[in-house]
């Protein structure tokens, strides 16, 4: 509970940075919803002008801007893509924070085992998360309540925005395993900022061409595209099945890899 | 019983040495020393202890328990002061030992206190903003708020002033008194020879020689500077048992460990101009040890 709880207020102002930021780009662009849902129509066909790749890539293909589920699922896209910053950066600083600040050698001399080290740092980060996702779920909801023009699923959305935090759980769950191996904060920024970058070019370039279709396995943006939960309204069993071998996966050797560790500083 | 007990433990980083067959037992109630240059191996071998790192063999026990089994069990009555300290920065001097304090099941606030006045701490400080030398007293405050039996001190009087070392060297006793252990590393002698009882020298990761404080001081050994009055040299005095030799212009400088008239005996064949026998310090006597090693 001791390490928990420091750790929530250590990291309380950039979560809370995080989460206005995203929360207001989020709902901003939600606002402009009853100007595009006007123009609609002219949208649409203007978009249907564009090459196949650009509007396949950017998901505009099988999006009606008419639709306001269709409409967030466009603006939506954004967020997860920070959203996954965020995640992957808190997962990735915890256990490296403290060898890069050489607090661990304080932390480790106090009667604690390395596994609940590891426990409590997993579970701040994964509050943190929960909290991210009950405010954008609320924030949508009251932005979609606000600008709808005609009744929606508030199931769909739900779904939408589920996938966006099994996402980001994914990728905090990485996080966690690479900070084992990599403590400098400058190349944690970089190697977290690399793989969610990445996997999201990877997830361009499934949509793009048909020879990398079979990337869309590699890349959790692919997963949990909004695009395609707005229509079908699940994620599909094996995308669920990869996501969650990912995270158990690396939880399991997170744990394994920092019992074994030598801390040096 | 003893607090702590090391068999041959060995770490090796790769390819480079931290210990080899670091063998060492520490009693109960006994302040032990532990001293040796810089890269030595004190660090590694308390690291070790305290389970940062994993020896590459041997194994080693404090209050009986496994120091990497029981790691955990076992801190609940360490505490610990770092060569360097490193705290977390967002955080005031009360904040940093209260959340120290937090981790064991007592109450430690009036400890703080009191040990806040002893070392003149400003605990509405950040920790940032804290010199070197307060930094190290927030440390040794964070070692001794929970009242732990076994201290374990890794060069803890770097930033120190002579005066608040005094204090802490008088805190050390007084928790000694009360039966804390108390192992105490540093490359410093003169600090360990005012506090320790028995003390361990280590060099390039071995340990060369454990004793009692009072036996280095009562060894045999005499300090010689013997200054010839032609070219005569030391070698031509053909004696045994002597060490640490240093020969400058005509005056040539050891440590003698045989019988005093042997020596006297000796140099009365010689043209002497000069000649001083005393007690050698405790660093010479170290430095011997040193030497013999490299040899």
């Amino acid at each position: 509970m001791v390490i928990y709880l420091r750790e929530l207020a250590r990291n309380r102002k950039s979560f809370i940075i995080w989460t206005i930021a995203l929360l207001l780009s989020d709902v901003l662009m939600m606002f402009f919803f009853p100007t595009v849902y006007d123009q609609s129509k002219s949208f649409n066909d203007i978009i249907r002008q564009f090459p196949e790749p650009i509007t396949s890539a950017l998901n505009l293909d099988i999006l009606n801007f008419g639709d306001i589920l269709n409409y967030f699922a466009y603006v939506f896209q954004y967020i997860i893509l920070f959203s996954g910053i965020f995640a992957m950066i808190f997962g990735a600083g915890a256990l490296s924070r403290e060898e890069d600040e050489k607090t661990v050698e304080f932390l480790m001399a106090k009667p604690v085992t390395r596994n609940y080290i590891v426990s409590a740092k997993l579970l701040a980060v994964l509050t943190y998360l929960v909290l991210f996702n009950i405010t954008m779920a609320v924030g949508n909801f009251m932005a979609f309540e606000a600008v709808k023009k005609d009744d929606y699923s508030v199931n769909l959305l739900m779904i939408a925005l589920a996938g966006n935090f099994l996402a980001q759980v994914t990728f905090a769950a990485i996080g966690f395993l690479i900070s084992v191996f990599v403590v400098k904060s400058k190349s944690v920024l970089s190697v977290s900022l690399g793989v969610v970058l990445g996997t999201y070019f990877l997830s361009i370039a499934a949509a793009v061409s048909d020879k990398l279709e079979n990337f869309k396995y590699l890349t959790p943006f692919e997963y949990i595209n909004p695009a395609d939960l707005v229509k079908s309204g699940r994620i599909e069993g094996i995308y669920l099945i990869i996501m969650l071998c990912v995270i158990l996966l690396s939880t399991v050797l997170t744990y394994f890899f920092y019992n074994r560790k030598n801390i040096t500083v | 019983m003893s607090v702590i007990e090391i068999n041959n433990l060995t770490k090796y980083y790769g390819k480079s040495r931290g210990i080899e067959g670091v063998n060492l037992q520490v009693e109960d109630g006994e302040i032990f020393g532990f001293i040796g240059p810089n890269g030595a191996g004190k660090s590694t071998t308390i690291r070790t202890l305290l389970a940062f790192i994993y020896p590459t063999s041997g194994n080693a026990k404090i209050f009986g328990m496994d120091c990497f089994k029981d790691s955990a069990r076992i801190k609940e009555n360490i505490g610990y002061i770092p060569s360097e300290v490193n705290y977390y920065e967002d955080m005031k001097v009360k904040d940093l030992l209260n959340y120290s304090a937090k981790f064991y099941k007592k109450d430690c606030s009036s400890r703080i206190a009191e040990l806040g006045e002893v070392f003149e701490l400003d605990m509405n400080k950040r920790i940032d903003a804290l010199s070197y030398g307060n930094k190290k007293k927030v440390a040794i405050i964070q070692a001794l708020l929970h009242e732990p039996k076994l201290l374990i001190l890794d060069e803890p009087t770097g930033g120190l002033d002579p005066l608040m070392q005094n204090k802490f060297f008088d805190i050390l006793r007084a928790e000694n008194k009360k039966g804390v252990t108390i192992f105490f590393s540093s490359h410093i002698l003169s600090e360990v020879q005012k506090l320790c009882d028995r003390v361990a020298i280590i060099k390039d990761g071995r340990i060369l020689k454990v004793e009692e404080i009072e036996k280095l001081r009562s060894n045999k050994y005499k300090k010689v500077k013997v200054e010839f009055r032609n070219g005569d040299s030391i070698e031509d005095l053909k004696l045994p048992n002597i060490v640490n030799v240093s020969m400058k212009n005509r005056q040539a400088e050891f440590l003698y460990g045989g019988q005093i008239n042997e020596i006297i005996r000796k140099l009365s064949q010689h043209e002497i101009e000069n000649l001083w026998i005393e007690e050698p310090s405790l660093e010479e006597i170290f430095m011997h040890y040193y030497e013999k090693e490299v040899r």
